[in-house]
């Protein structure tokens, strides 16, 4: 029985995944999936070293010091994004990328077991809008498109667009091809959803007074129009009341969307950002429909690979801990790092910083602001969980598909992470399923979700993650043979109203001390998707370099 | 004369007591006769059903079966003399004997058919064997009734009983024991029943009392095997018996891929089935292979390496195999138990011609994708024989991803040739494989071959340089049975019932192909 949606909104208030295991437990009567013989760990972004920053006096002092051009703190997208920029304009600078983790990647890890690589987070691109040259080059540059058709339309390569077939939902006790509720939906909801998906279009293909697209990617590209921006005050909740979409299987759908983006649901986020989660998907391609993805069994960690492959020689040092950032002389930035792997700490003076981390470590970093609203963004903690199971995950319906989805679950529901293999037999082999989830936060108390998930153990996640598969399977749930759980105390930045087009974010975006320190990163766009954090990066880089926008496009 | 009368009397007293207290002694003996007699028939019927089966040839099977089988019951007969001391005894160790090899025949037959070298050395050993003890039983129940009943009265009686056994046998085999039970549960059945003569035996003569207590335990040892014989063959039965196969199912094998089914019938026909769907069958899959092979090669005299997908069964490679100039086969098949099949079964190794086994071949058992990705090699023609696009997977292999994959592992003016489903009941997804060929940058030449077990088949013979191919046929090899120069040239027109129609072009990301494939076959499939 899916969750009524009342319900679970008021499970996702009080914040606690005990309550929501307890609530999903007592919907399965006589469910309780034997989980001894699983085997797995819990995982964490580098919870370790990152709170050594607590006890700065643990951190050995500087005992070298070396000279840079530019460093780059933060191996994200953003990070990534911005070194490659750097060295594609001006390779003959010196640069290194500090990151706290083993690897670089952000959001965008990965990780394998004996079969297959599967992603621990951002896993797939939706074709880009073929306006965004940059991103093009890029993906042409990663192999990702190979070219480009008669009508001058992006052609990818086949096997990186998500094979078919790409989504199912289970619905009804059937598994239905796609995410929109269709099969046994009442004449009135599918009216009322197809009356917004029309709006959507429409919105999809409007222009501003300014002569801009209203929506668009990156978001700095959208229209200014005042109008549009207002939309930005209100919730996205609110705006489909005013539009009198009620309809709780649209409502549900939208809520899903949002949460796999955002992490929060149409209550939280503002409308201006609900609306372009829809209306800003311009993708074109010559082999491929506008809503086709790009995904690769590691997930994103593919372009996050890439984007570090074209960023040149410079050094990417891992397991590096910057514990201080501040202005050196007249011409050099400080910059204080300790190795994990050496444990000693150097000082590295550079010209510039790009400082690519969260908003949350940033802040740390910097001095405090100059007077104005503090960015506060909103991030839900995440669970992932790969999954190693014995079955078969199939049911009446479609069979098993890259996204799969239950009506009315809390969760995210699974991706097959074989589901790209090159392969042309279904063998009877275990399967690698990774499961998403966006934890229920309390935006009035974000921190207590956090502290809530940080603190819950293996056995706790794993009891709701092989319940969620219980509902979705019956029977698979004791098939599992190995689970590994990541934990992200902070997923993805949540749009919440104000967040976008507020004065908080334009401040935070300022360079600092001295104009030296340049920031990228999505907490810095309240859209957390791949394209963003790559014009993040780019622009940070130009603005190293003091390059504008428009001198370059005209270099090249 | 008076002592000799007194013992003269005596005896007569002693057999007139034999017989008054034993009456239902002969009579219980003359029952089994019948019983026996039923066995020894259907044992004889059964080996050679199976052998009609399995080496098809039923004329020739049954004759040669029922040869041995008579001349091994003479041997058995002949044998009789050198037994001695407890007639009875013998009698019933023979029973017990008879009843554990005739009622594991059919099954042993069935099980070893795949795994032994020479089938046929199994089966007459077999049907010797068999013949040898049933040929015992029959004089030794003669001597055991001789003092019993005067001697015309026992002949005519034990050969009554014998001949009416085997009537019964001769009846109820085709008419009840085939349709109902199968060959597997009726040699276990009748195997049992000659163990259960045994254990009447035992228990109805006194004279058994000093070992009856070691026969009771082997009696009860070989009915539990037979038992347990019946419930493992229902696992066999399931699919021999099943709707799903009209013929005898001769061997099954669940591998971690497919099922691999073949069967057999009375006209020597083997067929193979794939997770149900036909392979081939040995009847008519020339056609499907000379049509597969021969119109690319007929007109490549310096091909030297070829690639085979799919094709494990080793049938494309033996039409392969015709032409000299090819000096290397490398045949990727999934399923190594597939070509162990094919390697090693003898019948199976005549129809190939020992294929498996030439020094040109080189196999790999590999998933073709995985393979073709990290292949260097370069081929002169590549044959795709591939099990029809039924589900994602496979439909993988028909995609234009995988196509530009294999144009790559293509020599200069290379062919491709692919087995592209019926185009008269699939006449949307035949055409959408050669339009994903075409639009993988081949020159495409779509034809087809009537195969009668399949119906109409198609193939697209696919040029990575347009123009190199020509169909005169000059170049057919000696010996074949379908294929020359005229009927290539026919095989390239299509009746406007299977002529071309617009589709899709078959990608990963769309998979249009398992989707015409599902809604044309689907209503067969019922």
């Amino acid at each position: 029985m899916p969750l009524p949606r009342r319900q679970f909104l008021t499970q996702a208030s009080a914040g606690l995944a005990g309550t929501l295991l307890a609530g999903l437990v007592g919907s399965v009567p006589g469910c309780a999936p034997a989980r001894s013989a699983v085997q797995g760990r819990l995982r964490g972004a580098g919870h370790a070293l990152g709170h050594l920053l607590r006890t700065p006096d643990k951190i050995p002092a500087p005992t070298r010091t070396e000279t840079i051009d530019t460093v780059i703190i933060g191996g994200g997208i953003s990070g990534l994004a911005a070194r490659r920029e750097l060295h594609r304009l001006a390779p003959e600078r010196s640069t290194i990328l500090l990151e706290l983790e083993a690897d670089t990647g952000g959001n965008a890890a990965t990780g394998h077991n004996a079969r297959t690589a599967y992603p621990w987070g951002a896993h797939y691109l939706p074709i880009p809008d073929a306006r965004d040259t940059e991103l093009l080059a890029f993906l042409q540059q990663a192999g990702v498109l190979t070219g480009y058709g008669p009508t001058g339309l992006p052609i990818y390569d086949e096997t990186m667009l998500c094979h078919d077939p790409a989504e199912r939902l289970l619905l009804h006790g059937h598994w239905q091809a796609g995410l929109v509720p269709e099969a046994g939906v009442p004449a009135a909801d599918r009216a009322e959803i197809s009356r917004f998906l029309a709006d959507m279009e429409r919105l999809r293909r409007a222009m501003g007074p300014d002569g801009q697209d209203l929506f668009r990617l990156p978001l700095t590209l959208s229209s200014s129009d005042e109008v549009t921006r207002q939309l930005d005050t209100e919730t996205m909740a609110a705006w489909l009341d005013r539009h009198g979409y009620q309809s709780e299987y649209l409502r549900w759908y939208l809520d899903y969307s949002y949460r796999d983006d955002f992490g929060v649901s149409a209550l939280q986020i503002s409308a201006w950002a609900g609306l372009h989660y829809f209306a800003a998907r311009k993708g074109q391609a010559h082999n491929a429909p506008a809503d086709a993805v790009l995904t690769w069994p590691q997930g994103n960690h593919f372009l996050a690979e890439a984007l570090q492959a074209q960023g040149g020689p410079g050094r990417v040092q891992t397991q590096a801990l910057v514990f201080g950032l501040h202005e050196a002389n007249d011409s050099q930035l400080a910059v204080q790092v300790y190795d994990a792997r050496t444990r000693q700490s150097t000082t590295l003076l550079a010209r510039h910083v790009i400082l690519a981390t969260p908003w949350h470590v940033s802040k740390h970093l910097l001095p405090a602001p100059a007077a104005g609203p503090p960015l506060t963004p909103l991030h839900a903690p995440w669970l992932v969980a790969n999954l190693t199971v014995a079955g078969y995950p199939g049911g009446p319906g479609q069979p098993l598909s890259w996204d799969n989805v239950r009506y009315g679950s809390p969760a995210l529901g699974y991706i097959d992470a074989e589901h790209q293999a090159l392969r042309g037999y279904e063998a009877d082999e275990p399967r690698s399923l990774t499961f998403y989830w966006a934890l229920p936060t309390d935006p009035a108390d974000p921190a207590a979700a956090r502290r809530h998930a940080l603190a819950s153990t293996y056995a706790d996640w794993l009891a709701l993650v092989l319940t969620e598969l219980e509902l979705m399977h019956p029977g698979l749930a004791a098939q599992v043979t190995a689970a590994d759980l990541w934990v992200w105390g902070h997923g993805m930045v949540a749009p919440t109203p104000g967040y976008v087009w507020g004065p908080a974010r334009a401040l935070a975006t300022q360079p600092r001390l001295g104009g030296r320190v340049h920031l990228a990163h999505t907490d810095l766009s309240g859209v957390s998707v791949f394209e963003e954090a790559f014009h993040q990066g780019q622009r940070a880089a130009r603005a190293v370099l003091g390059a504008s926008s428009a001198d370059f496009q005209s270099a090249t | 004369m008076g002592e000799e009368s007194i013992l003269t009397r005596r005896r007569a007293r002693a057999v007139a007591s034999a017989t008054a207290d034993g009456a239902p002694r002969p009579a219980l003996l003359l029952g089994s006769v019948a019983v026996i007699a039923t066995c020894g028939l259907l044992y004889e019927l059964i080996a050679g059903t199976l052998a009609s089966y399995l080496l098809g040839d039923s004329v020739t099977q049954f004759s040669t079966v029922i040869g041995v089988y008579l001349f091994s019951m003479g041997v058995g007969s002949w044998l009789s003399r050198y037994l001695g001391g407890s007639l009875l005894r013998w009698f019933i160790r023979l029973e017990i004997l008879v009843g554990l090899v005739g009622g594991a025949s059919a099954p042993l037959l069935f099980g070893l058919f795949a795994h032994v070298g020479s089938f046929r050395v199994l089966l007459y050993g077999l049907v010797g064997l068999l013949g040898t003890l049933v040929g015992l039983e029959i004089p030794l129940l003669l001597r055991i009734l001789q003092g019993r009943l005067a001697f015309k009265e026992l002949v005519a009686r034990v050969f009554t009983f014998d001949y009416v056994g085997s009537l019964l046998a001769a009846v109820i085999f085709p008419l009840v024991l085939v349709p109902r039970l199968g060959l597997v549960r009726t040699a276990l059945l009748f195997g049992a029943l000659n163990v259960v003569v045994a254990g009447v035996s035992l228990l109805s003569f006194d004279e058994t009392q000093p070992y009856r207590r070691r026969y009771l335990v082997a009696i009860t040892l070989a009915l539990l095997a037979l038992g347990a014989g019946v419930v493992g063959a229902e696992r066999i039965q399931r699919y021999a018996e099943g709707e799903v196969f009209q013929d005898t199912v001769i061997y099954a094998q669940s591998t971690p891929y497919q099922r691999l089914v073949l069967t057999g019938n009375h006209r020597g026909e083997l067929r193979l089935f794939l997770n149900g769907n036909l392979q081939f069958s040995s009847s008519d899959e020339y056609r499907y292979h000379e049509a597969l092979v021969h119109p690319a090669l007929q007109d490549r005299p310096h091909a030297s390496r070829i690639l085979v997908l799919g094709g494990g069964d080793g049938l494309a490679v033996r039409e392969i195999l015709k032409y000299p100039q090819v000096q290397h086969i490398r045949l990727i098949d999934l399923d190594p138990a597939m070509t162990k099949l094919f390697r090693s079964n003898q019948l199976l190794r005549e129809l190939n011609h020992n294929s498996l086994h030439s020094p040109k071949l080189e196999i790999h058992n590999a998933d073709a994708y995985a393979w073709l990705r990290q292949d260097t090699a370069r081929y002169d023609v590549v044959f795709v024989d591939f099990p029809d696009p039924g589900n994602y997977s496979i439909g993988k292999l028909y995609t234009t991803a995988f196509y530009q994959t294999l144009r790559q592992r293509l020599r200069p003016g290379g062919l491709v040739v692919v087995q592209s489903t019926s185009p008269y009941v699939a006449r949307r997804a035949y055409w959408c494989v050669a339009h994903t060929l075409a639009a993988s940058g081949f020159a495409t030449v779509p034809y087809h071959a009537y195969v009668p077990s399949f119906g109409e088949w198609g193939y697209v013979l696919a040029q990575a340089q347009p123009g190199t191919w020509r169909a005169d046929g000059g170049g057919l090899p000696a010996g074949l049975r379908y294929l020359t120069p005229s009927v290539i040239s026919q095989l390239r027109s299509f009746p406007p019932d299977m002529a071309e129609v617009p589709t899709e072009v078959n990608q990963l990301n769309n998979q249009a192909l398992v989707r015409y494939f599902e809604e044309e076959w689907g209503p067969y499939g019922q």
